[in-house]
């Protein structure tokens, strides 16, 4: 295995300091990695507050842990040197969930492309960059005709979406992280846009973190999944494993809230309140496990420590005590395997 | 509870009515934009039986909250209604003065706002702004429960303790702002609620519990729904019948089943099999091509420039939509080769 990028027990705490108490744990403890021999699509799934966009920006280097350490190539972010760096911002690309704040709205989409191309020298010759330019965006699915020259107000939301995924393809990443890419994008443009994220680890060997809250795109694109509680990985493993039998109290209940588009498949059940509850705007420290308070299953040692990640299948752990009779796996340990073994195809 | 309506007082429609409590007829709607009119909605008919959930589905642009607006009289310069009906029990919304216009709302017609939780007054106590809504409408509002009484047995329904009545809107969450909205909506026993995007911002579990207290309450008050949204899966989960929109058209409309298990439109076809589902790891597939234009639609069907099946006759003839199935109606000229 050759780790490409990689979060190693990576913890984040936002607040505290001297005068208040404790402060926000946004990521706690997660461990990740993208093998560079072993192209793969990896969902991180978690609803508002579960700290899956500050994993994010940990893994891109825009803030530092407060704990553990995220590596790109074996080296801490925080220790790369000039040349390092400038490899790490081209090996390492980011597409967010709002296409339209990514442009500057008085240039041309046109200034996306260039500026790249002439910031990491590219392309020696005008005709060679429109060249390269061209190229990604018809990886991307657009045609360039349709699309350089006009204004970012020009074009559906859709089609900036994908001039995002074109500049990012620009400077041949290995790992591609994406937030949210389709979550402000219609249905019907959703499908194709990853589809276009889908071919690029099928036909370039790109990985893909795919940060999502949306179980069924996660479901149809990825070969992992990380599924996150207030920060914590809950559940890890094959898609397939956890969401066609998922194990967690709290994965359970995502996944049976997911509305089906098919009407004979219904919500069954009624949720209780406290299942619905959300965490509390200010997280208070908990010793215990952070689902305790909204678990139908709570036991006693629940509240005692948290759980550590039990290995219930040979691809899936689980990090709930109703699996304590199972083999106990780091997160790490977990992480390198499924990186390893992400060599199923999706579709 | 009984209570007079300004609706009912009115009263009596045509004989085919008696099951449509509501009753949208070709429907148009233009925004005034410096490059000439844009019409949003553009011929829109469709019906709600009593107690009925209706949704009123399709991507940004399609005319879906434009046409639930209307229904409400909601909609502000430069939008435009330029014509048809909106029969409420037989009474045209759109004939109505300002203020049998204001009275209608809440009392016949209610609303749950797209992002209806940042609707609250963030300054004034959850309980004053409910009791402001049965106020507004004194006129109206007959029943001889206390307004305190009315408003604890609506926040029961939704779920909410009431002591929420003496908080404020940020002391709740997301999804307890949204069941106060429910409450604010059926506070009046309206018979039609106008639910856009209720839940677009709220995690699915909270989602789920959401639109479970409003299909309770729904059931309960025997109200009729019409739910406007692009989550197509919310639209299996809750509505009985649904309405397909496309540049600014209805292009289908029929039983959510049939709707899903068979689709007859193309664009109905491609949208179903753009969805991801959990079940199957299957292709799914984009629409091609981008939305219309609605200031320089195309000629013909709105759909055309996107669809497989399209012939000569699709870019000029404008499709109509038809009943070709009982119960269920298409705009698409591949249906005038079918026998109806």
């Amino acid at each position: 295995m050759s780790g490409l990028l990689e979060a190693q027990n990576v913890s984040r705490t936002f607040g505290g300091g001297l005068l208040s108490k404790g402060g926000t744990v946004a990521v706690d403890d997660v461990s990740l990695v993208v093998d560079d021999n072993n192209p793969s699509i990896t969902a991180i799934a978690g609803e508002s507050g579960s700290g899956k966009t500050t994993l994010a920006r940990l893994l891109l280097g825009v803030i530092q842990p407060t704990g553990g350490a995220i590596r790109y190539r074996g080296q801490p972010l925080t220790k790369l040197d000039g040349a390092a760096r400038k490899q790490f911002r081209r090996d390492v690309q980011a597409i967010f969930q709002d296409p339209y704040e990514a442009y500057n709205p008085v240039y041309k989409v046109d200034q996306t492309l260039t500026i790249p191309v002439s910031k990491f020298g590219l392309a020696s010759s005008r005709d060679e960059a429109r060249q390269i330019i061209e190229e990604s965006l018809r990886m991307a699915g657009l045609r360039p005709e349709d699309t350089l020259g006009r204004y970012p107000h020009q074009l559906s939301g859709g089609q900036r979406q994908r001039i995002m995924v074109a500049r990012a393809l620009l400077l041949r990443p290995r790992v591609i992280l994406a937030d949210e890419p389709v979550s402000m994008v219609d249905a019907s443009l959703r499908a194709t846009i990853l589809e276009s994220l889908v071919r690029l680890k099928r036909d370039l060997g790109i990985s893909l973190i795919y940060i999502t809250h949306d179980l069924t795109t996660a479901y149809q694109v990825s070969q992992n999944i990380y599924v996150l509680y207030r920060g914590s990985v809950a559940e890890v493993g094959s898609v397939e494993r956890v969401i066609k039998e998922p194990k967690h109290p709290y994965t359970r209940l995502l996944v049976s809230s997911v509305p089906l588009p098919d009407p004979d498949i219904q919500w069954g059940g009624t949720i209780t309140d406290e299942e619905a509850a959300p965490p509390p705007p200010v997280l208070p420290q908990t010793e215990g496990c952070k689902y305790a308070d909204r678990c139908p299953f709570v036991m006693p040692e629940c509240r005692q420590a948290a759980p550590p990640l039990y290995l219930t299948d040979e691809d899936r752990a689980v990090a709930c005590y109703l699996y304590k009779n199972n083999p106990q796996v780091t997160g790490q340990q977990m992480a390198e395997s499924l990186a390893q073994s992400a060599t199923r195809t999706p579709t | 509870m009984a209570r007079p309506s300004v609706a009912s007082n009115v009263a009596a429609g045509g004989p085919d009515r008696d099951t449509r409590v509501l009753d949208v007829r070709d429907l148009h709607v233009s925004y005034r934009t410096p490059a000439g009119p844009l019409k949003a909605v553009n011929g829109v008919s469709f019906f709600l039986r009593p107690g009925e959930r209706f949704g009123l589905v399709g991507e940004s642009g399609s005319g879906k909250t434009t046409t639930a607006l209307s229904l409400l009289r909601l909609l502000q310069e430069p939008a435009v209604i330029e014509g048809g009906e909106v029969l409420l029990d037989g009474v045209d919304l759109l004939q109505l003065s300002e203020e049998q216009m204001r009275l209608t709302r809440s009392a016949d017609i209610a609303l749950i706002p797209q992002g209806a939780m940042n609707s609250l007054n963030p300054m004034m106590k959850i309980g004053e702004q409910l009791r402001d809504t049965i106020r507004a409408h004194r006129k109206v509002w007959t029943s001889h429960q206390s307004l305190d009484d009315r408003i604890r047995d609506v926040l029961h329904s939704v779920n909410l303790n009431v002591g929420v009545m003496n908080g404020y809107a940020h002391e709740l969450s997301g999804g307890m702002k949204q069941r106060v909205c429910i409450a604010m909506a059926i506070l009046l026993n309206p018979k039609v609620i106008i639910a856009d995007e209720p839940t677009s911002a709220l995690d699915v579990v909270v989602q789920r519990q959401v639109m479970e207290t409003l299909r309770r309450v729904q059931q309960q008050l025997g109200a009729s729904v019409v739910l406007v949204g692009h989550d197509m899966g919310l639209m299996a989960q809750f509505v009985n019948r649904i309405g397909v929109m496309y540049g600014g058209k209805l292009v289908e409309v029929g039983p959510v089943r049939s709707i899903f298990k068979d689709p007859l439109h193309p664009y109905t076809q491609l949208l179903i099999k753009s969805l991801p589902n959990l079940q199957t790891k299957e292709e799914f597939r984009g629409i091609p091509g981008l939305t219309p234009s609605l200031l320089a639609p195309p000629p013909g069907c709105m759909f055309h420039p996107r669809c497989p099946f399209a012939m000569p006759r699709c870019s000029v003839a404008i499709p109509r939509l038809q009943e070709v199935q009982p119960e269920r109606w298409v705009a698409c000229h591949l249906m005038d080769e079918s026998p109806a």
